[in-house]
């Protein structure tokens, strides 16, 4: 069987059980359950800072009804870090490489927002449709531009996280097979290669924080207009 | 591209909402914030001015 680049994102199996439990449940374990003392350890402590900050960050926009939102989009987004982040250690499975699971995550909650909007506020929802300003025998088409653009936000959703850490994925892995097969033939070349994965390396961690939050930040975003 | 294999789409779905939900929420809820959120007062503070320098 030959593995071609690709291969590193079919979904693991071992002996037919899916390993992607694994992959999904592993950053859970990161987060232990708190006890209820008021000064707890330093692991806790620090989580709590980065939870608390997250939640602050992302509500502060949003009115009182969007508060709601708080828990599902502050656990998302700690789930998105940590499993980006866990999958640039090596021989690890990043599940956000998958559409699938991208997908499932982005479009049920853009359906909330979109049927939270046109449950509670119609007029405002649908108002979003046409900026405010436009001149008037430019109306027809600008709706129908933002109607697809409102159709087609799931969809970037998904595949741009999945896309960004597909693409970092696979060139970690061109450039580091590069390194490898250079350093018998030409080693210098191979030297600044690995300098080129390392800065590539700090790149990814970057992209896959930055990914995580654009993720949730633009789900916020899409509660703003219509809460 | 394996990403766009069928077969496991459903399952890797249902992991990932159960883990979101059933895990990672109730692990958030249980952090115990050291200071409730709390609403802006409507009222502002009334300060007095004085007319001496810091120092």
């Amino acid at each position: 069987m030959i593995l071609t680049f690709f291969d590193q994102f079919s979904s693991p199996c071992l002996l037919g059980i899916p390993l992607i439990i694994l992959s999904m449940l592993f950053p859970t374990l990161l987060f232990p359950t708190p006890n209820n003392r008021w000064v707890t350890n330093r692991l806790t402590t620090l989580q709590l800072w980065l939870t608390h900050t997250i939640t602050k960050q992302l509500m502060i926009p949003l009115n009182k009804p969007g508060h709601k939102w708080a828990l599902i989009l502050t656990s998302l987004m700690m789930l998105l870090l940590t499993i980006n982040l866990l999958g640039l250690l090596p021989y690890t499975f990043t599940p956000t490489t998958q559409l699938s699971m991208n997908m499932a995550l982005a479009f049920p909650l853009w359906l909330a927002t979109l049927l939270v909007g046109l449950r509670n506020q119609p007029t405002t929802s649908l108002g979003h449709l046409l900026p405010e300003g436009t001149p008037t025998p430019l109306i027809p088409a600008l709706i129908m531009i933002e109607t697809i653009s409102l159709f087609i936000r799931p969809l970037a959703l998904g595949v741009r996280l999945t896309a960004n850490l597909t693409a970092g994925h696979l060139l970690i892995q061109l450039i580091s097979t590069a390194t490898i097969t250079l350093l018998p033939i030409m080693p210098t070349v191979s030297i600044i290669t690995l300098t080129i994965l390392l800065l590539l390396t700090i790149l990814e961690v970057a992209v896959a924080m930055i990914q995580a939050y654009v993720f949730v930040l633009l789900l916020s975003l899409y509660l703003q207009e219509n809460i | 591209m394996p990403q766009l294999n069928p077969n496991p789409w459903f399952f890797i779905m249902i992991m990932s909402w159960l883990t979101l939900s059933l895990i990672i929420q109730p692990k958030l809820l249980s952090f115990i914030l050291t200071s409730p959120p709390i609403n802006k007062t409507s009222t502002t503070t009334k300060t007095n001015p004085w007319a001496w320098p810091w120092s």
